[in-house]
């Protein structure tokens, strides 16, 4: 049965900061309705493998294929690059990014943040991006705050926000880098609720992060990366209650 | 009230000057200082050479130097150009530098070096996170800098830009040396003829002040605009 191609796949990705290889071959296949979690200290290369996975960091090798379609890439003196930007920009448009710090454009109001990309990137009509804009503030509970400037609101609501303006792109794929990370622990709530409506709605997720009961909950593969490698993968239940590595059961130990 | 002895009209005339001059000079410094400050951020090693020693050299060297370097300079160049014609396609034209355009080039072309500089201190003040969202959605290059990276520099830019106006609006004041008849042409040229300088560098003086009040009611707008969600409502 060869029906819809995988949204997207990531072969043996390798990238170096100087001296310093962080990604040393890291490979990831979701398929349509997959959540994919990235679990892993700091420093083990969690979220640069989630940034080459849209070419925000230029992977040094590997291939990355994206609903079928592969991205070549070319070498110049300043290193490896994609051959043809514009079928980068392509790609992005199809997967859209939560990031850690929100990053919601501060200019702009909540509502223009999320129309933003579908009318001058996806080219939709402007009513009709509004439409589908209004029913994502709905869903994610910030109906109140269309008008809003980020900086006037919390951070649990910009984040729910940001992933309204991504849900806005109706991706094929979602990255979620730290979603959580930078909220007060009251605030996280909120946003994981809204991740595990997407998740049960089917949608293909890969998430980095540090909610080991998000990732135990929602995921369909966990996947522990120990300095860009990975150490250990499967299905939740396999990883994260039977650990094998003493490295992974010394990381899911309780801390106290 | 003040008797302008018949130099009114041409007073106004040479006001008119140098508010053109001004304001082309300004567009063509916005412009060229857009592309300095793009290429002092480019890693391409021959464009950010380039800016360097455009920048250096106009910092350098005296704004009526350059003028008159230009000025003449031009002159001699188009000059040539014509003799080439002449001689060797048996064109005959005459082609005079014009003084109005040799000045705005001027003017445009040492505010562009400063520009350049307030604008790269602005693009590198905006957040890199937001550029990163803008990519991240699939925008272009185009796109982010049109969308993202130009409104969030603005609020940064502004305040150096409204600075190099101000200078560059007194700067105009030197075009006489090329010929233009500016305002302050007009007004030494009467003090000159009626030995009665404050009768007309006092009006000089108030409109060039009128000109600056104008200009910092524009930009403290412009600046309240580019403010907008960034806690400045």
């Amino acid at each position: 049965m060869a029906a819809t191609p995988t949204p997207l796949e990531v072969r043996n990705i390798k990238k170096r900061f100087g001296d310093t290889e962080v990604l040393k071959g890291l490979s990831l296949q979701a398929q349509k309705g997959d959540v994919i979690t990235l679990i892993g200290a700091s420093g083990s290369g969690k979220s640069t493998f989630l940034r080459c996975m849209n070419l925000l960091e230029q992977p040094d090798d590997g291939d990355l294929i994206v609903h079928g379609e592969p991205i070549r890439f070319k070498t110049t003196r300043h290193g490896r690059e994609p051959e043809d930007w514009k079928q980068v920009v392509q790609m992005r448009a199809k997967l859209s990014m939560v990031f850690q710090s929100f990053n919601l454009w501060a200019h702009m109001t909540l509502l223009e943040n999320i129309i933003e990309a579908p009318i001058h990137v996806l080219k939709k009509p402007k009513k009709e991006a509004l439409e589908h804009a209004h029913a994502l503030l709905d869903r994610v509970g910030l109906t109140a705050r269309a008008n809003a400037y980020p900086a006037q609101m919390s951070g649990g609501q910009q984040q729910r926000g940001a992933i309204a303006r991504a849900l806005a792109m109706d991706p094929e794929v979602m990255l979620f880098d730290e979603p959580t990370s930078a909220l007060d622990p009251e605030l996280v709530g909120d946003v994981l609720k809204v991740m595990h409506g997407l998740a049960e709605e089917g949608r293909t997720m890969v998430v980095v992060t540090h909610e080991m009961g998000f990732a135990r909950d929602v995921s369909s593969q966990v996947i522990y990366l120990h300095q860009g490698l990975v150490e250990e993968a499967g299905p939740p239940d396999q990883v994260l209650n039977n650990p094998q590595s003493p490295r992974l059961q010394q990381f899911l130990a309780p801390k106290y | 009230m003040i008797d302008l002895q018949g130099y009114g009209p041409r007073l106004i005339e040479g006001a008119g000057v140098t508010i053109q001059l001004a304001v082309l000079s300004l567009i063509l410094a916005i412009i060229l200082g857009l592309l300095t400050a793009s290429a002092k951020m480019s890693r391409n090693w021959f464009l950010r050479r380039t800016a360097t020693v455009y920048t250096t050299l106009i910092r350098g060297v005296p704004d009526l130097v350059l003028m008159m370097l230009l000025f003449f300079g031009g002159q001699i160049g188009v000059n040539a150009i014509s003799d080439m014609l002449y001689y060797s396609y048996d064109i005959d034209i005459y082609i005079n530098f014009n003084a109005f355009a040799a000045g705005v080039l001027t003017i445009g072309f040492i505010f562009g070096a400063y520009m350049g500089e307030t604008f790269r201190g602005a693009f590198m003040a905006v957040d890199n996170g937001q550029i990163e969202a803008g990519k991240a959605y699939g925008m272009s290059n185009g796109l982010v800098f049109r969308r993202i990276r130009f409104p969030q520099m603005m609020r940064h830019a502004l305040p150096g830009l409204s600075n190099n106006w101000m200078v560059l609006l007194k700067t105009t004041a030197l075009v006489s040396v090329i010929g233009l008849t500016d305002m302050v042409r007009v007004a030494a040229e009467a003090s000159r003829a009626t030995h009665e300088p404050f009768t007309f560098l006092i009006p000089v003086a108030v409109a060039y002040l009128l000109i600056a009040s104008v200009s910092e009611w524009i930009f403290a707008r412009l600046q309240k605009h580019y403010d907008i969600g960034f806690g400045g409502q």
